[in-house]
Formats: structure tokens, C-alpha cells, sequence
């Protein structure tokens, strides 16, 4: 076991500022499927009852020994009370265990991604603005009271404060008190990835033109979600902006110059960017330089080549990642303790700049045995140099 | 290269209707402007394995040969259609509800030639083995988009065994969370997480690659 001297909050900021560390930090995305399985409770259990499965997290932190810092809280959505925020954060088709048929108790929440928004809604959003749009289409997408929407960002805002106060009372920093996609990311996920595309192909100047129209309105929420948690960080989701997907001159255009815009934004309120990279971003990584120093963290999912991120990035950003999903699942603890060592002693090389972490969210089925050798990894293991 | 082909390649999407529309109206043999179209899409594996296409381009040319096809479809004769490279079975995995990769792939194995039986999502293994046994289908491509796809993905397998179709039938596993681990545990012959190499691998895996 190595010997601390920082405490978790020291150690990760520490690493987020690239300045050195007495260890490498470790910080899973953690939700509550895999420690409500993990505490015997089903998936639809914990996430139909906000305290248990809360608690459940805490639990899991308990049972391994403790991590060093939390992404989001845990449980709850940071949404500002405002339709056009709520309409941003949670428009879509989601399928939830145990609430329809062939769903188990235990299985995880689907996303459904189907067209729910229309190129006829693109004239719109371009004339009303996203904030216009979301008002006057509201009951389309909810057929819901607007105050009990509101009452339900109230709670939402609520727990994640307490949530984020807790681990807070622990000495553990939660990094991101807004989260918030990029144009693109929300457009291809509510469009359709086949859709969006042929529009980023048939129509480029409209979809920039509804891209402009958002893009205020994205940096609003997530300052205002920052600000009212006190939590100074936002979780940029993105995905579907990657090399991965499109060629760099459709990233240049549809997806950075809305990404630097908004880090620029958030940067400029004091917080940093944790920007959740999906899929693969290896040749959009030189890009990231132009953002600002020390104030983002690139979050990568194994497919990004992790080596090439810190090659290109080491002076300029902290990465974090990128244990691949598979490996908690169906790995053995002895195939992590390899892959995690390998990732302190090349990412995390001159003891900075680099949180170990779940290549996205830890899998549902997660081995608890896994998961404790990946936590263990960063406090048995120093970089080799 | 012909013009078609060539407007297929270069996503010409306006110019691909037009030209098809053309040859059909003047009589063309169907079964050759599918060729071109074929073709055309050969050139987008190119440029994509070449780094000059991404999945967007793929995504569109993929697009705009379905709207070629709709249109020559009608005016193929009862039966010529064409010989097939090889049937193949694909679905979700059960558990899974994800979609649009397998639906991607699906698309380019159709250009590519192979007549795809899509099973649709959340496809319990007794129907992949059905399927399977029904058609004669050498291959069998399962996607999933979640870990616990790994599990109805081995079921799957084990059913095949169960069966007594395993060796008759390659199995090829597929999406973004899949590596040669998963293959491994799943007991599949091959994976991918990238649909032209997918489309490679069958051929490979149905004894028909170039």
C-alpha cells in the first residue's frame, strides 16, 4: 500500500491542474445499477427509490475501500427549473426495468433513439430559439402539468445538492454540477444517427443554424445547474461528433467550434469541463489543445487511444479513463490489476494529469472482485517513473 | 468506373436517382445497374479503409443505395434478383434494444451482396437457432450494445451446440463494447466493432472474399 500524504479532494484537483501527486486518483462514472445489484437490490429497486439506491452507492464506496472522487453525486439530475432545461436534459424514449414487457426488474434503462424531433422542427427551433421551441411544443414530448415538471427539477436540484454534500462531508469532490450535450450530440441522439446524418449532409447550413440557435441556451442551463449545485464543473456528454462517426472538416464545423465555445463559457465562470468522450476521438484530439489549460478533463472510453491522448494532451489537459466495460463484466481481477498498471505507468507517467477510470459508466454487471482490483490498482501501484 | 458507380462513391445522392432513373427508363438490364451501384459502394469500403470515409459516408452511401434499389426492385423479374454471396441471420441479442448498428451493418451486407435475415432486437436464442436452422444461413451475426449481451450472446452459442448446428454456422458478434475477450467468452468464430470490416469478416467467414 502506498504511503498518502494528499487527501482525495487534494489528489484530484491536483491531477485536474496538472500539478503532482502522491498518487494517481481514481474516479469511477458511477450510477446506481451496478451498486444496487452489488447491495441485492434490483436495478429497478434502486433507481424507484432515490435514497436507497443513494445509499447504495455509498455503500459500494464503503465496501471497496473508497475512491477518490465522484463525477456527478450519483443518483440525481442537476436541471435547472426551467422547461426548456428540463426539455433538453430528459427528452427522449427511455425504457425502465421492471415497466415493460420483457424488461426485467434487473436489467438497465434503454434509451430508444427514434425521431422526435423533425426537419420542420429545425425552421422552428432556427425562428423561436430553443427556449421559444421548447415552451410552445412542451406537450408534445410531455403531456404533463409544467408545475409538476418544475416541482420535479425542485427535487431533482434538491438531492443533488445534499448528494453532492455528502460525499463532500467525506472529503470526496464531485466534479460535474451541470450536465449538458453538445448541439450535435443532442441533435443526432433526438433526430436518429441515420436521419441527422443525411441532414448534416442534405442540409448543412440549416443544421448550423439550429446549432447556433442552441447553443446559448445549452451554456445557460449548465452555468445556472453549476452555480445552484456549487458544484464548479459541467459533464459534457459527447458521442456522436468523433472520428469515429464524421471526418474532421463536419467535427470543425457542426461539433469543436460549439465544444470550445461552451468549454470557453463555462471556463469563464471558474469551472472545468469534463468532456465524456464516447467512441473514438484519436484524430480530434489535437483540437483539444485550443481549449483552456488545466480546465477540462477528457473522459475516454477505450477507444480513444488512450496513449495518443496523453502524448498529444500531457501539458495541457488531464485525461481520465479508460478501463474497458468488458473488463469489469466478464475480466478476471488479475486481467484488471494488468490493465489498470499499465495505465499508471503510462498515463499516469511524472504523477499527474491522469484519473483512473471506468471507460464509461460501470457496467450493471460489474464483479465486485473486478472492481475492487481496479480501485486497489492506484493504491498498491506507483508510476514507473 | 461507371457514372453511377461513380456518383454512389461520391455520395451524389440526386445524381444516383437520376442515373437510375434513366437506365430503367431506357431499358437497361436491372441486374447490371445493381452491379454499378454494388460497385459504387465498393469504392466507399475503400475510401473508408483508406481514412478518407467515416461512418457518416458510410451511413449516407448506404442510404442512398436502398433508395437505388427501391427503385430497380420493381422491374427485376420473379427469381433474378441475382445469386446471393451467402444468407446470414442478425439480430440484437436479448436483453439489448439497441438498433441502429446492427441496422447499418445490415445495409452494407445487403450492398455487399448477402441475403440478411434480420431478426430484429432483445432475439432470444431459441429464435436465432430457428432462424438458423430454417434457412441454412452460414453465418450468424449477433449485436449488443451492453455487457449483459454477453451472456444471451454465449446462450446463444451453447444453443447452436444444443442443436447440433455449430459447425455448420460461423458466429460473428458485433458493437461498440465487444473485443476479442468477449469473443473468447461468448464462443463466437470472429467480432467487430467497425461494420466494413464486419462485412469483410463474413465474406471471409462465408468462404466468398476476394
Amino acid at each position: 500500500m502506498i504511503k498518502e500524504t494528499m487527501t482525495p479532494t487534494e489528489r484530484t484537483w491536483a491531477a485536474i491542474k496538472l500539478e503532482p501527486c502522491d498518487r494517481v486518483p481514481v474516479a469511477p462514472l458511477m450510477d446506481v445499477m451496478f451498486p444496487s445489484r452489488h447491495k441485492g437490490m434490483t436495478v429497478a429497486e434502486g433507481i424507484a427509490h432515490p435514497r436507497r439506491g443513494f445509499q447504495a452507492i455509498v455503500d459500494t464506496f464503503d465496501d471497496v475501500g473508497g475512491w477518490d472522487a465522484m463525477i456527478i453525486p450519483g443518483y440525481s439530475l442537476p436541471v435547472p427549473p426551467d422547461i426548456a432545461a428540463v426539455m433538453q436534459v430528459v427528452i427522449g424514449d427511455t425504457r425502465y426495468p421492471g415497466k415493460e414487457p420483457g424488461f426485467s426488474d434487473d436489467s438497465s434503462p434503454q434509451f430508444i433513439e427514434k425521431e422526435l424531433l423533425t426537419v420542420d422542427d429545425y425552421d422552428e427551433i432556427i425562428k423561436l430559439g430553443w427556449t421559444g421551441f421548447a415552451e410552445k411544443n412542451l406537450g408534445r414530448f410531455f403531456p404533463l402539468d409544467p408545475e409538476l415538471l418544475l416541482a420535479w427539477t425542485k427535487r431533482q436540484m434538491d438531492r443533488y445538492k445534499s448528494e453532492g454534500e455528502l460525499w463532500k462531508a467525506r472529503n470526496i469532490p464531485s466534479l460535474c454540477g451541470a450536465l449538458v450535450m453538445s448541439p450535435l450530440m443532442f441533435l443526432s441522439t433526438r433526430r436518429s444517427l441515420v436521419p441527422f446524418t443525411q441532414d448534416l449532409y442534405r442540409m448543412p447550413d440549416k443544421v448550423q443554424a439550429v446549432m447556433d440557435a442552441m447553443v446559448d441556451d445549452c451554456i445557460k442551463f449548465a452555468i445556472e445547474a453549476a452555480r445552484t449545485t456549487g458544484i464548479p464543473g459541467v459533464e459534457l456528454i459527447l458521442e456522436r461528433g468523433g472520428c469515429f462517426y464524421y471526418p474532421l472538416k463536419i467535427f470543425e464545423r457542426f461539433e469543436f467550434r460549439y465544444i470550445k465555445k461552451m468549454v470557453d463559457a463555462f471556463a469563464a465562470e471558474g469551472f472545468i469541463t469534463v468532456m465524456h468522450l464516447d467512441q473514438d476521438w484519436t484524430l480530434n484530439l489535437p483540437y483539444f489543445l485550443d481549449l483552456p489549460k488545466k480546465m477540462c478533463v477528457c473522459e475516454l472510453d477505450s477507444t480513444t487511444d488512450i496513449f495518443k491522448a496523453k502524448e498529444i494532451l500531457k501539458d495541457h489537459l488531464c485525461i481520465m479513463g479508460d478501463v474497458p466495460a468488458a473488463l469489469n463484466s466478464i475480466g478476471t481481477p488479475a486481467e484488471m490489476t494488468a490493465y489498470c498498471e499499465k495505465l499508471i505507468d503510462h498515463i499516469g507517467k511524472g504523477k499527474t494529469g491522469f484519473i483512473l477510470s471506468t471507460g464509461c459508466t460501470i457496467p450493471v454487471d460489474t464483479k465486485f472482485e473486478n472492481f475492487q482490483a481496479m480501485v486497489d490498482s492506484v493504491k498498491n501501484h506507483l508510476p514507473s517513473n | 468506373m461507371s457514372e453511377l458507380a461513380n456518383a454512389i462513391a461520391d455520395l451524389k445522392e440526386e445524381e444516383v436517382k437520376k442515373i437510375v432513373q434513366d437506365k430503367l427508363a431506357s431499358g437497361a438490364d436491372p441486374l447490371s445497374i445493381v452491379d454499378e451501384c454494388r460497385q459504387g459502394m465498393e469504392i466507399v469500403g475503400q475510401r473508408y479503409k483508406d481514412k478518407e470515409y467515416f461512418l457518416g459516408e458510410l451511413i449516407m452511401s448506404g442510404e442512398i443505395f436502398k433508395e437505388a434499389m427501391a427503385a430497380i426492385e420493381p422491374k427485376l423479374k420473379t427469381g433474378q434478383s441475382g445469386k446471393p454471396l451467402a444468407k446470414m441471420v442478425l439480430g440484437t441479442a436479448k436483453g439489448d434494444i439497441h438498433n441502429i448498428g446492427k441496422d447499418i451493418v445490415a445495409t452494407l451486407l445487403k450492398a455487399a451482396g448477402f441475403e440478411i435475415y434480420d431478426m430484429g432486437i432483445d432475439v432470444a436464442p431459441e429464435v436465432f437457432v430457428d432462424k438458423v436452422r430454417e434457412t441454412g444461413a452460414p453465418i450468424l451475426g449477433i449485436s449488443g450494445l451492453l455487457t449483459p449481451s454477453f451472456e444471451s450472446m454465449k446462450q446463444t452459442v451453447q444453443a447452436l451446440e444444443a442443436a447440433g448446428l455449430r459447425n455448420k454456422v460461423k458466429v460473428i458478434i458485433g458493437g461498440g463494447v465487444v473485443t476479442e475477450v468477449v469473443r473468447k467468452y461468448v464462443g463466437a468464430d470472429a467480432f467487430t466493432d467497425d461494420a466494413p470490416e464486419g462485412v469483410e469478416l463474413c465474406k471471409k467467414l462465408a468462404g466468398v472474399a476476394s
